[in-house]
């Protein structure tokens, strides 16, 4: 009961603190804030579909499909920015749609390198596609969003990050928590249990990818342009994959944690090391596949566990089975 | 039954190709050299994924790495690329073993999951480490007996490339042999087939993946090699080649080596044909997806995985 109390006003505190944040912080720790935000959406966004043990690399693929339907909405339906947004999310899940009805039908491996593929396909489509979506130049919107204006701009990415928050919750706490956990750990069980496994992972695909969509959409809306290479740059896939790792995943708090530590982090390594800092990424990836396969939230738990208990001899019940406390 | 299917489909490829080489003979003749480059590289993946029962999402950056320690084994030390490629495997047959020592074998009780994200994390390092020590700069390395070419008919066309589809067919061959006629082949096969059977019969399970792990790497690396003599070296040119390899893999099902030939030749002729016409020739990297979505949705209507 206590546990949950301040479960709550610990979120309530940050929540404030996230939203005075532009306030009592200057341009460069907001462009900072902005840029993990969305890399926040994206690690979080991955998380939901991993839950379901179905591993996605597509990440860079949906982002830089948001990020182009909403540039090209702005300029050919003169959508606002914000509607602009929702549009880059809607078209991204409509895309995922047809694709999951196709190549949901892999597992494991199979699923994993066909959407590894994706970022590469949607990138050749639209360099090749001159006249309607810019060819190898890219596209430039009129102007950014709020016309570049800090305040509103930054909450424009919040909302983003509150909206994927929000998602992961539903999901989270919801039967559909129980229906993606079911298939990760035995989708013949599953589905001899009645869950409709299909439908399952469409459903989580579909939302995974809208969400990234939207990440990309509002990155495209604050910056003002796409461009094939950085659009669809694997950047998108590596920095989320190795957040949501760090954090810890399976769950809504390891990806927010992990992508807060490393992309404040990842601000200053650019700066360090300009050429070649995303082997520091590489390391963190193998690193934790090895040595932490749980992240952060993990760890937190093993000594939480262990504290609750005394001697800490059984740390492995609390891993998977209990909802975080 | 199956066995009429295959010579049908096969006639059918036969008669499709001959035809082809009527209409546009350069595409035959590229479209076998690809298949030789991709075959080259897609078969120790296939060993890989047949016996140990790991995608390495680093398969093509492997490759990339020998390429660039042949390159800079010839250009400072003067040696020709084809002499320097040997030391290179040797190189990259330790450097694999040392892979899978410290990384792959700490996974191979974990969910596929892990291993797939290992690997992804295995590739990167390598792509930005050769990124810090060889800038992103491409390199190229000019060497006479490339440009050979030869005449037919009307037609000019390169011959050097068919040097590809010799390694393809060597390392099938010498593959085949190693895996059915030696001790530690035929070890190393039971192994694949049935992990915990092997171990009950007394061969040394982890030792053999570690060496089938160690002699793929090695392979790729002498692919690596040649694949310097003809085309330019930049720090991501091994991306598609991994993901490509694995689509042939999975075209062909695993642990079917002869038959990833094939399946390249598929896409290699594909690609060229893609490529033959003017203007269209970006379309082509992206025509393995469609060939791997179309061989997965006939395998999934009949009913197979």
């Amino acid at each position: 009961m206590t546990g949950k109390i301040v479960k709550s006003t610990v979120l309530i505190v940050l929540l404030i603190l996230a939203l005075i944040f532009p306030m009592i912080a200057g341009p460069y720790p907001q462009s900072i804030m902005k840029t993990v935000f969305v890399y926040m959406a994206l690690a979080l966004a991955w998380d939901i579909l991993l839950r379901s043990g179905q591993l996605s690399f597509g990440i860079a693929g949906f982002y830089g499909l948001g990020a182009y339907a909403s540039v090209l909405a702005v300029t050919h339906l003169n959508l606002g920015g914000v509607s602009a947004v929702l549009f880059g999310g809607i078209f991204s899940a409509l895309v995922a749609l047809l694709l999951g009805l196709i190549i949901l039908r892999l597992r494991a491996m199979y699923f994993a390198i066909t959407t590894l593929a994706l970022a590469e396909i949607f990138r050749v489509i639209i360099r090749n596609w001159k006249g309607f979506a810019g060819g190898p130049d890219g596209l430039i919107l009129p102007s950014v969003v709020f016309d570049g204006a800090p305040v509103p701009s930054y909450l424009l990415v919040l909302g983003v990050v509150l909206i994927v928050i929000g998602a992961s919750e539903f999901v989270e706490k919801g039967r559909f928590r129980f229906a993606l956990t079911a298939i990760r750990n035995n989708e013949i069980v599953a589905k001899s249990r009645g869950v409709n496994v299909f439908t399952t992972l469409l459903k989580a695909f579909v939302l995974t990818s809208g969400l990234m969509g939207m990440a990309g959409a509002a990155f495209s809306q604050l910056y003002g342009f796409v461009t094939p290479e950085n659009t669809f740059s694997a950047d998108f896939t590596l920095l989320p994959l190795a957040m949501a790792l760090l954090g810890g995943i399976y769950g809504t708090w390891g990806p927010v944690i992990g992508s807060l530590v490393l992309g404040i982090i990842a601000e200053y390594l650019k700066l360090f090391m300009p050429y070649g800092h995303l082997i520091v990424y590489g390391i963190i990836i193998i690193l934790v596949i090895l040595f932490m396969p749980r992240g952060f939230v993990g760890l937190i738990r093993d000594i939480d566990t262990r504290n609750r208990s005394g001697k800490g001899e059984d740390t492995k019940t609390s891993s998977s089975k209990e909802v975080p406390a | 039954m199956k066995k009429r299917l295959i010579i049908t489909g096969g006639a059918v490829a036969l008669v499709l190709l001959i035809l082809l080489f009527l209409w546009k003979p350069t595409v035959v003749i590229y479209g076998v050299q690809r298949a030789g480059l991709y075959s080259a590289i897609a078969i120790p993946m296939g060993l890989v994924l047949g016996i140990v029962h790991i995608v390495n999402l680093a398969h093509g950056e492997l490759m990339m790495v020998s390429a660039y320690l042949t390159y800079f084994l010839a250009t400072k030390l003067g040696m020709d690329p084809l002499l320097a490629l040997i030391p290179a495997a040797v190189v990259l047959f330790g450097f694999g073993i040392l892979i899978y020592r410290l990384t792959i074998s700490h996974t191979l009780k974990a969910p596929e999951l892990n291993q797939l994200i290992l690997t992804f994390g295995i590739a990167i390092v390598l792509v930005q480490a050769v990124n810090l020590i060889a800038t992103s700069q491409p390199r190229k390395l000019s060497v006479d007996y490339v440009t050979a070419s030869a005449k037919m008919g009307e037609v000019h066309f390169g011959i050097y490339d068919f040097v590809f589809v010799a390694l393809a067919v060597a390392i099938l061959l010498g593959l085949q042999w190693f895996l059915k006629k030696t001790k530690t082949g035929r070890a190393a096969l039971a192994v694949g087939q049935n992990p915990k059977g092997a171990q009950l019969v007394g061969i040394n399970v982890d030792r053999t993946y570690m060496l089938v792990f160690g002699i793929a790497t090695a392979l790729v690396g002498v692919v690596g090699g040649f694949f310097l003599t003809k085309q330019s070296l930049f720090p991501a040119v091994g991306g598609p080649f991994t993901m490509k390899s694995f689509a042939l893999v999975a075209m062909a099902g695993i642990g079917n080596l002869p038959a990833i030939f094939f399946a390249a030749l598929g896409l290699g002729v594909a690609e060229a044909f893609i490529s033959s016409f003017q203007g269209y020739g970006g379309w082509a990297h992206i025509v393995f997806f469609a060939l791997i979505i179309a061989v997965i949705l006939i395998r999934s209507f009949r009913g197979g995985k």
